[in-house]
């Protein structure tokens, strides 16, 4: 559900570089903006960019599953007891709410979302070799980059490995459900070989990376191609100077 | 100079004491395709990584003699260069993939990429070495999306994208399905006639003799045999050494050895040159007789309904999660003997296997173990009746010694302690595992790995025994104990169920054969009348065995099951 839709809008043809900066930009700007209307008009423009992209729905719900317990918590709690609360907005029973409580929790959940709705257009919209590759143009280390891709498969693989196994203890009669120092023994059952199933591919694939020139010097290329167009600069000058701006604004003035 | 050349090599890995490699000299000459067979860990796959470099470089130990490859020595070298000039493809065929490529194509130009090579060449090398393995289809699947297979002849891409001269391919089909296995032996073919040299380590003598043009037999880490595939299996044989000499060629030995045919063409090493030799026998024997005459089958379909029902499956359907459906509607009943079960991959073998113990419970119907009904028991109180070795040890193995793992199995299930004992020797004794009893499992090699996992499941003690692919990766005296094993259980009376893709296995201890094709049994017999219907078999990718084969060549009146039978019928006394 967090992974990567294939599409061809101009998000999807920004280069990764670009993106991440727009995401760091986006979590610096809604921070220090004072109130809730900026990460309100924030929030609305981003889900229009997800609709270009193309997975507005996906956006939605995954923003729906994360931010949306936060935004009745975080409402209710600041609503009732936040320090600054003056005026009343609304009286239930025996519980008051205070408009500046309210405000106040508006304004967490907007920046929230603004970072989960940025976050995952990235992730929706990159694909993961592209993102490597645009990085390890940038200079970061192949071998890092290798790590993190790898990562990605490492999880789902160890899942289907750890479910080989319980079921191989199983029908050499292991019991899950018994006594405590019988789980104690299913859980060895299952972590030793795991782990020795993981080192010794860890192993075998090592050496393949090595006959297939992983850590050789020189340079490298790839078999896709990341472009940064002008476009990309301008984005990425653009938010820096609106980052800048921004703080100025704050801090000095 | 040859391409290769070995001089008077010894070495001991760091963590053993017994030198793996002894004395070994040998050079291979460019273009040559050479056969590397022998038992489990007698130095087959040690010889290969000297080749590469991995000795030294990355295995180390006690080196003396010297390995050069074109001219260079390779302690003088390091594994990246020797890459490019010496491919190698692993056993597993998923643990040599990089793990971080979307897509076929990404891997098989993972190495060109390192190379730093330009883009459109990386692209067009790529997509040529797909295509020289038959993939070019599937260059945007993901790597993991593929069969074993499929990955194999992917690993062999990534490494053909290089461009070596040699190419080392270390068991590359022992865990791989017959279809499989002859998608690997094809392209390992095609790139011997493209002028690469080819060193294959395999058990599997019945695809290799025929296409090598010199078989080494390694024993005890040196060189016993080294020459003409047909000749050194000759000499193989003649001498009983266990390696698996192939049905046709015994068969000719023998015959020529009783004086029925002139010994001056060169033995068959397949069943279509068998039968043109042996087509000049005209004297024969009934083939009716001969088998009225041996062993008959234990299993007896009439007298089913009288047997103590053991397994029940009542119209049992299995769909995946994703809604794929696995099992469509099995109704049998198994209750003594061998049975095996046959089938290409995605037959659903395995998830049959997986319901006879409970481990996966029918999405409709019900599987009934000794009248246990499996959706309302656990799977550790069904392991009570049916014991389950899985295909791959290293899910399972994880004590300290050989002895202790095999208890692991009757302890869980609570067996006295008294009978414990009894039970594990009993097991370790079959499995021929006493002189590794206080060993490691990890330490041992795969063979006999995988005989601790099955033993476990043996000291069980259960009246009902399945094995999932019990001889994959074994050589011939690890398959020669099952054979053993499965005689002894049957004979204790229980009921043993061998998911099997070995079909020569099938043939000699099936006292039943279950043929499934898409999740629905396609054949269910005695192993004769199944291994007979060759037509219908084709449709699960499922080939009789090569005697039999070769008696339906000669136009022979029964379906034969053993080299034994065939004898008879040929050389009758």
């Amino acid at each position: 559900m967090f992974d990567y839709r294939p599409g061809s809008s101009p998000v999807h043809l920004l280069n990764p570089v670009t993106k991440l900066a727009v995401v760091v930009g986006l979590m610096v700007i809604v921070f220090l903006l004072p109130n809730l209307w900026g990460p309100a008009l924030i929030s609305v423009t981003m889900l229009g960019v997800a609709a270009v992209a193309g997975f507005l729905g996906s956006v939605v719900k995954l923003a729906a599953l994360i931010t949306g317990p936060l935004l009745v918590a975080v409402v209710l709690i600041q609503g009732v007891f936040y320090p600054g609360n003056e005026t009343p907005l609304l009286t239930v029973g025996p519980v008051t709410f205070w408009e500046e409580g309210v405000s106040y929790g508006l304004l967490v959940f907007f920046r929230v979302l603004v970072v989960v709705c940025a976050v995952s257009i990235m992730v929706f919209s990159t694909h993961p070799k592209k993102m490597m590759v645009a990085f390890i143009d940038k200079g970061l280390s192949p071998k890092l980059a290798y790590v993190f891709m790898a990562s990605l498969q490492f999880v789902p693989e160890m899942q289907r490995r750890a479910r080989a196994i319980m079921e191989a203890q199983q029908a050499r009669g292991l019991d899950l459900k018994a006594n405590l120092w019988r789980r104690f023994q299913a859980l060895l059952a299952m972590l030793i070989p795991l782990l020795t199933g993981a080192l010794i591919s860890a192993e075998t694939r090592s050496l393949a990376l090595e006959a297939r020139g992983f850590s050789r010097g020189g340079t490298r290329n790839h078999l896709i191609e990341v472009p940064d167009r002008t476009s990309d600069r301008v984005i990425r000058w653009s938010v820096a100077a609106i980052v800048v701006l921004i703080a100025v604004w704050r801090i000095v003035l | 100079m040859s391409l290769i050349e070995i001089e008077d090599l010894t070495f001991s890995y760091a963590s053993q004491h017994e030198p793996a490699l002894r004395n070994l000299s040998c050079s291979i000459e460019q273009g040559s395709f050479v056969g590397i067979t022998g038992l489990a860990e007698a130095g087959k796959s040690s010889f290969c990584r000297l080749i590469s470099g991995y000795i030294p470089h990355f295995f180390h130990g006690e080196f003396s003699g010297s390995v050069s490859v074109a001219g260079t020595d390779t302690r003088e070298t390091t594994i990246g260069e020797l890459a490019e000039r010496v491919g190698f493809v692993f056993e597993n065929p998923f643990d040599q993939l990089t793990g971080a490529s979307l897509t076929v194509l990404e891997e098989a130009a993972f190495a060109l990429e390192n190379m730093g090579l330009a883009r459109e060449e990386i692209r067009l090398r790529a997509e040529k070495s797909l295509s020289q393995v038959g993939m070019e289809d599937l260059a945007d699947r993901h790597p993991q999306q593929l069969s074993g297979g499929q990955s194999q002849r992917l690993a062999l891409a990534s490494i053909l994208a290089v461009q070596p001269e040699i190419f080392i391919l270390d068991e590359p089909t022992s865990q791989l399905d017959p279809l499989g296995v002859d998608e690997v032996f094809d392209v390992i073919s095609d790139m011997h006639r493209r002028g690469y040299t080819v060193i294959v380590v395999s058990q599997d003598l019945d695809h290799l003799a025929i296409r090598a043009d010199r078989l080494i037999v390694v024993d005890k880490g040196e060189i016993k045999w080294d020459g003409e595939p047909r000749k050194i299996l000759l000499q193989a044989a003649e001498a009983r050494y266990p390696i698996l000499i192939p049905d046709v060629l015994e068969i000719s030995r023998k015959l020529r050895a009783a004086g029925r045919i002139s010994s001056d063409s060169p033995v068959p090493l397949t069943v279509e040159q068998a039968a043109k030799e042996l087509s000049s026998i005209e004297e024969r024997g009934s083939a009716t007789e001969t088998i009225a005459a041996g062993r008959t089958s234990r299993y007896l379909p009439d007298s089913r309904a009288e047997r103590s029902k053991e397994l029940v499956f009542q119209d049992v359907h299995y769909d995946y999660p994703t809604g794929v459906s696995a099992i469509c509607g099995v109704s049998l009943r198994l209750d003594e003997g061998c049975v095996c079960i046959v089938g290409q991959n995605g037959a659903g073998k395995t998830t049959f296997a997986k319901h006879l113990n409970g481990l996966l419970r029918p999405t409709r119907g019900r599987v009934l173990v000794r009248a246990k009904d499996t959706r309302e028991y656990r799977v550790a109180e069904i392991a009570r009746e049916v014991g389950l070795a899985f295909q791959n040890p290293d899910d399972q193995l994880f004590r300290g010694t050989v002895e202790e793992e095999v208890r692991f199995g009757p302890e869980n299930v609570g067996t006295a302690p008294e009978e414990t004992k009894r039970l594990v020797t009993s097991a370790i004794d079959l499995m021929g595992l006493e002189a590794v009893r206080e060993k490691k499992p990890h330490d041992l090699g795969l063979s006999e790995r995988k005989r601790v996992a099955t033993a476990s499941v043996i000291a069980m003690n259960t009246p009902v025994v399945v094995l999932d692919e019990p001889t994959g990766g074994q050589d011939a005296e690890g398959i020669e104990l099952l054979g053993h094993l499965v005689g002894q259980l049957v004979q204790q009376g229980k009921l043993v169920v061998v998911v099997t893709h070995d079909v020569r296995f099938a043939a000699r201890h099936a006292d039943r054969v279950i043929a499934l094709h898409q999740g629905r049994v396609l054949l269910d017999d005695g192993p004769r009348p199944v291994f007979g219907r060759d037509e219908t078999l084709a449709r699960t990718h499922v080939e009789p065995p090569a005697v039999t084969r070769l008696g339906k060549l000669l136009g022979l009146d029964e379906t034969l099951l053993s080299p034994g039978e065939l004898l008879a019928v040929l050389a009758p006394e």
